[in-house]
């Protein structure tokens, strides 16, 4: 059996910081301390604490040296709070935020851990049966109240700039194309028509200002096992945006499962947009949807790109990067191509 | 399957079967069985890389030529090392990417022929690029 505190020097870092900084002094002790898979954009810990007395779940999340996402930790903390609270969404409570290295080797966040789930993994979506459809239902409602909550008056807008809503879809685009064009490691015919498609065809403008969860996904929630979400997790690449770039990216065809009927491998297609309308007040737009669908897997090959680079220069060596950089990196060049290729005649097989 | 292919994918199976459930509990576990999927996978393509690169060279020569650009064809790898392969892929690219610009502002049907043949060709490709997926088990996470 592996020791309860993995990390004994961080465990105390820790403790000393927590009882300095937001028990008011009260006695703290790590009593368990592990560190969880995945999660390469930052170090994530489970941790167990006794805080004068009462035991406690923490997730403590600190900046490694490289990361597969370069974001603000200080976003993801403002996400969730942004988020907390709102009736029915399964969000951990944000505990606390600091910038400084000094404390613990690194910028960090706490907040509560949510027992009693399990992640999914994307490329094993049949493990959730025979609950699919149940999660299905919560994972489009829960995604259709995070674009319902109000971005303007959100913890979040105090952050960051709010994009004209006519144009969010060229602020991501310039970002995603401008990740690819820094970190690509070799020429990328694909990437660049896909971006050149999406700027001469631009979506229609935002039909609101929403939060964007933005990596919200089959993988990024844990589940009971008996048919509930019990966590949304992964808020690193939070903004404020449309609400169909979330849509898009959840059900990006590398997040079904190879489920083509599915949507996010979970729900018929009807049945998952009708729940997402229904809960985020928006209406479906084919336009507005075709276009950020194409823009997802753009946004999936940066990330991608961005890992395999960060692996290539050893400034992180965690092998989901070699992972991300290779596999990943190849099935949304797929996916690209087959969405594009018929656009300009090519059939493509079914 | 080539020696070196066989090797990795031994490899790579010995960590996923062996290695990962010594580590069960510890971060290192995780690390270890994408480890082992990643280099089994690298097994599988290190037979097929430098046919897969030569292919992608020798179409994009032709479509390249079929655009005028005359300089094209001239470009080889210095040796069928992976590395040489690569390089010669990468200059080949660039130029099929500032071809494929010049033909979506070109109206006429010639250009949208060959701008068809090149989405073929990219599709093509990035089909054959792809990985088999890895055989995930139940409790990875992914």
């Amino acid at each position: 059996m592996p020791e309860a505190v993995q990390y004994p020097e961080l465990a105390a870092q820790l403790a000393a910081y927590y009882s300095a900084k937001i028990a008011n002094g009260a006695p703290v002790k790590v009593t368990a301390m592990t560190r969880i898979p995945g999660g390469a954009s930052r170090e994530t810990y489970s941790v167990d604490a006794e805080i004068d007395g009462t035991s406690r779940g923490l997730i403590l999340r600190r900046d490694p040296a490289a990361s597969l996402i370069d974001t603000d930790r200080a976003v993801e903390f403002a996400a969730i709070g942004s988020v907390y609270g709102h009736s029915g969404l399964p969000v951990p409570e944000a505990i606390a935020l600091e910038t400084d290295p000094e404390p613990l080797g690194g910028a960090f966040f706490l907040m509560s851990r949510i027992d009693g789930g399990t992640p999914l993994n994307p490329f094993r979506i049949q493990d959730i049966d025979p609950h699919r459809a149940s999660i299905g239902q919560q994972f489009f409602r829960h995604l259709g109240m995070i674009s319902a909550v109000e971005a303007e008056k959100s913890a979040l807008a105090g952050l960051i700039d709010l994009p004209d809503p006519a144009l969010c879809w060229q602020r991501e685009l310039d970002y995603w194309a401008g990740e690819i064009a820094k970190d690509q490691a070799h020429p990328e015919p694909i990437a660049e028509a896909a971006i050149r498609w999406l700027r001469a065809n631009p979506p229609p403008p935002a039909q609101r200002l929403s939060v964007v969860h933005g990596d919200y996904r089959s993988g990024n929630f844990l589940h009971d096992g008996a048919g509930n979400i019990t966590a949304i997790l992964d808020w690193e690449m939070a903004h404020i945006g449309d609400p169909y770039e979330d849509l898009a990216w959840a059900t990006d065809p590398l997040w079904c499962g190879g489920e083509k009927t599915l949507a996010a491998g979970f729900l018929p297609w009807p049945d998952a947009i009708a729940i997402w309308q229904e809960s985020s007040g928006c209406r479906f737009d084919p336009a507005a949807f075709e276009w950020w669908s194409i823009f997802s897997s753009v946004k999936g090959l940066a990330i991608w790109i961005s890992a395999a680079k960060a692996y290539a220069e050893g400034e992180n060596d965690d092998p989901i990067l070699a992972w991300s950089g290779w596999f990943t990196h190849a099935a949304h060049d797929l996916i690209l191509a087959s969405r594009l290729a018929p656009k300009f005649g090519v059939e493509v097989p079914a | 399957m080539s020696h070196i292919g066989m090797i990795l994918t031994r490899l790579g199976r010995q960590l996923v079967t062996e290695i990962t459930p010594a580590l069960e509990g510890h971060y290192a576990g995780g690390k270890a069985n994408l480890a082992g999927l990643v280099i089994s996978m690298a097994g599988e393509a290190w037979d097929g890389a430098a046919d897969q690169l030569s292919r992608e060279i020798d179409g994009m020569k032709v479509l390249l030529a079929k655009g005028g650009d005359t300089q094209a064809a001239t470009i080889a790898p210095a040796s069928l090392k992976l590395s040489d392969l690569q390089t010669a892929r990468d200059e080949l690219a660039e130029r099929l990417i500032a071809l494929q610009v010049a033909l979506e502002s070109d109206a006429s049907p010639e250009a949208a022929a060959l701008n068809m043949q090149i989405w073929a060709f990219l599709l093509a490709g990035a089909g054959a690029r792809m990985p088999s997926p890895p055989e995930f088990q139940p409790t990875d996470e992914g």
